[in-house]
């Protein structure tokens, strides 16, 4: 048990750094992969808790494919970001004070005392994800099936905001180029053999 | 089996009608696209027939209380099909003129409605949420869609991030109430506030944010920020959707969670609901009168009129909800009148959304300029229309709970807020036109139109019966 | 269950150390001799011409997009098969159900024609 707190607390004060270098660092890229490297710690976390099939996800999926979105974006925007934070002074008496005020809340939560009821403590018997499973695709089927119509409405919106199709750009078509027939292409033509001239 | 799929027959026959019209649209060619449009209509007015077909009085649970369907849910559901419905007739004209007569326009506002009736019978936080993100997901899009003018695309910005903001902060109390409460059902949920159970900071924390999502959505003060611009910058026919039907899920949204799970802090979210219909009040009415666009004028009186009907809210008893309720449903058919005369106004490359674009409308057409007089009448509150019935409602329930001094505010700020309706009546009828065009527009939607502007006349002197139903309505979910 | 992922953690200790040993003992032992002309962005022996970030066309992006949503179908396919045995036929409907949501997104967007280049 001892080991695994001292991991936890590994993991958590690089999550910690990472999440402090993702809003501190100028370049944007930059940001982007500590904040990879905030979501691979925050994954290590879930796996101390138990959350397998979670973590994984959030690796695969987040990792693996949600900043490979943000990079793209960055990079599409071309927007010069030493001009944005030109403002950050007279942003940051407001924004400290929406901190403070965030701070102050956590830690009256904190201090009030944790968790009340807690029912969602106990971890189930057998792996994580046979019990996500057990429960998703029969407790909450109906939340499950709305989470694919959300996925098809993010797919038809992307689609018809991002979507054009141009006019006069050369595409090639493997399926006509296999079915082309030699007839389609060759043209056999008659002719008289000429007589060289003397 | 058979009972949980019949409470959520609407939803299937939505969900499939729009996934059937994705496809078949794309083998509809340009010139044809009107099948898909009737297509939408006709899926619309199934499922009406459905919702009422299925509409039975006692509550049903359903997939394990994540659903919940009860009369609130059906009468909220029919009004929404009905707003989308003739938001779809009212602006066809205007989507055909401007290129966004296309498949992805019903189909997204299928999407859109399909969020909020997921919204109005939820059973369950993670519903509530999962509508919520679906239904405003395809309003963004929606938004976007005139992919050309910058404007749109200005508006559908501001509103994704604002939108994409209050969905955490709604997230981050539902996660606080988690954590206090153990569960995420609405039902459970609102066991243990009613038992005393649970951390009471922790819940009071989380209900600040869950209350700051909803007043978000309902586009209240202090959260009102996108109302204006997303009015103003979307295209009207979208603006129209995003000004109706979303109100009722609104209002689903608040009843069952506040109403319903979070009943046992009824005494913490009425004095938050003090302070949001009185800001809404007061700031939309006054800056509605600076406006000379009739969209933002519009966008400033739907803040000002959901304050109104947090009043009625607020009341938390029968006659408040239901008070509540009432308003909420005639302000959503009013203002589907509103911008149904922009729609019919406007013209290719021109928009009809200046004030100044309705002076002397009664030379050019007295029959459109007296039922934007009605219009605007209800939208005041001048009897004996639609409006003046909801207002005296609402009015009624929260002198009766003790809020007289609220009650005294709302009705001076409503004074200020006539002003700003009664101008555009003084333009129409006793100012000479500057635009002699004349008016031109389907027949369908002048029919339907001359109807909805009838029908805040007909309700308003004869209110009862939908009084009765939102009643019933409430009654049976909550008391 | 968390000790079938310490040899994991071993990696990655292992991964940190010698990854991070080799660039010190880089830093320690190789000579550094810095110079401005050295240091400066070398481009056919002209100055830089602008700024190396450059405009990406959306179309990466939809690419990208229409990825991911896939990903997070395929995320909720590795619960179900675990369980597959357990949940019964409607599990297995559950899925199925999921599995045509999607493809009716597949094929608008093939039909739609965003899955080609050109």
């Amino acid at each position: 048990m001892l080991f695994s707190t001292a991991v936890f607390y590994v993991f958590a004060a690089i999550l910690v750094f990472a999440a402090l270098c993702v809003i501190t660092v100028r370049n944007p890229v930059h940001a982007a992969l500590w904040l990879v490297l905030s979501f691979f710690t925050a994954a290590a976390i879930w796996l101390l808790l138990g959350a397998e099939f979670l973590a994984i996800t959030l690796v695969l999926v987040y990792v693996g494919a949600v900043m490979v979105l943000f990079l793209f974006v960055i990079m599409m925007l071309d927007v010069n970001f030493e001009d944005l934070r030109r403002d950050f002074r007279s942003y940051l008496p407001v924004g400290a004070a929406v901190g403070l005020l965030v701070l102050l809340e956590m830690v009256l939560v904190i201090v009030a005392g944790t968790a009340g009821a807690g029912s969602a403590g106990s971890l189930p018997a057998g792996s994580n994800t046979q019990a996500l499973g057990r429960l998703l695709y029969v407790d909450y089927v109906y939340p499950f099936e709305l989470a694919a119509v959300l996925l098809l409405v993010a797919i038809v919106a992307a689609i018809a905001l991002t979507y054009r199709r141009r006019r006069g750009a050369k595409v090639q078509d493997p399926g006509a180029q296999v079915k082309v027939r030699r007839e389609d292409r060759v043209r056999l033509l008659e002719m008289p053999a000429e007589k060289r001239d003397g | 089996m058979k009972t949980e799929l019949n409470a959520i027959l609407p939803e299937i026959a939505v969900l499939v009608s729009a996934c059937v019209i994705l496809i078949a649209d794309l083998f509809v060619p340009q010139a044809k696209r009107h099948v898909s449009f009737w297509l939408t209509q006709f899926a619309l007015l199934a499922t009406i027939w459905i919702v009422v077909a299925t509409a039975q009085v006692a509550p049903v649970r359903a997939f394990s209380g994540m659903v919940v369907d009860d009369m609130l849910s059906d009468v909220l559901k029919l009004f929404a099909l009905v707003a989308v419905s003739l938001m779809l007739f009212y602006s066809r004209a205007y989507l055909m003129a401007r290129g966004l007569f296309r498949g992805e326009m019903f189909v997204l506002t299928l999407f859109a409605l399909l969020g909020m009736m997921v919204m109005m019978s939820a059973g369950s936080f993670l519903t509530v949420y999962l509508g919520l993100e679906l239904m405003s997901l395809s309003l963004y899009a929606l938004v976007a869609m005139q992919r050309d003018s910058s404007a749109p695309s200005e508006a559908a910005m501001k509103y994704f991030v604002l939108g994409a903001l209050a969905s955490g902060m709604l997230l981050y109390g539902v996660s606080m109430i988690y954590g206090a409460t153990g569960s995420v059902d609405l039902d459970r949920v609102a066991e243990a506030t009613l038992g005393g159970q649970g951390n009471r900071t922790l819940l009071a924390f989380g209900l600040v944010f869950v209350v700051s999502g909803i007043a978000f959505k309902l586009g209240v003060v202090p959260y009102h920020m996108w109302v204006p611009d997303v009015y103003h910058g979307a295209p009207t026919a979208v603006t129209l959707l995003i000004g109706t039907a979303p109100k009722l899920a609104a209002f689903a949204f608040t009843l069952r969670v506040l109403a319903g799970a979070l009943k046992g802090l009824e005494f913490d979210w009425q004095g938050m609901l003090v302070v949001l219909a009185l800001l809404s009040m007061v700031l939309g009415n006054l800056v509605a009168i600076a406006q000379s666009n009739i969209k933002r004028m519009l966008a400033y009186s739907t803040i000002a009129n959901m304050g109104f009907m947090l009043m009625g809210f607020l009341a938390a008893d029968l006659n408040g909800y239901s008070a509540a309720l009432f308003y909420t449903v005639a302000y959503v058919l009013t203002s589907l009148a509103s911008f149904g005369v922009v729609l019919l106004l406007s013209r290719e490359g021109f928009e009809a959304d200046l004030i100044e674009d309705f002076r002397g409308l009664n030379r050019r057409s007295p029959w459109w300029a007296f039922i934007m007089l009605l219009v605007m009448f209800s939208l005041a509150g001048v009897p004996p229309t639609l409006g003046f019935y909801a207002k005296f409602a609402v009015l009624e329930a929260a002198v009766n709970q003790g809020f007289v001094w609220l009650a005294v505010v709302a009705v001076l700020t409503s004074v200020v807020g006539a002003f700003y309706y009664l101008r555009i009546v003084k333009l129409m009828y006793f100012d000479d036109p500057v635009d002699d065009s004349p008016i031109v527009a389907r027949g369908d939607a002048r029919a339907l139109l001359s109807a909805n502007g009838i029908a805040l006349l007909v309700l308003g002197i004869l209110p009862q019966y939908l009084m009765g139903l939102c009643t019933l309505a409430v009654t049976q979910s909550y008391f | 269950m968390l000790e079938n992922y310490f040899p994991v953690l071993m990696f990655i200790a292992v991964g940190l150390a010698v990854g991070g040993s080799l660039l010190a003992v880089g830093r320690l032992v190789a000579p550094h001799r810095p110079d401005p002309r050295k240091n400066s962005p070398y481009e056919c022996g002209f100055e830089a011409f602008e700024d190396a970030r450059m405009k990406f066309d959306v179309r990466y992006y939809l690419v990208a997009i229409l990825f991911i949503l896939f990903d997070l179908e395929i995320a909720f396919l590795f619960p179900w098969a675990v369980v597959l045995p357990d949940i019964g036929f409607f599990g297995y409907a559950a899925m199925m159900i999921f599995l045509a949501i999607l493809v009716v997104g597949f094929v608008y967007e093939w039909k739609k024609g965003a899955l080609e280049w050109e």
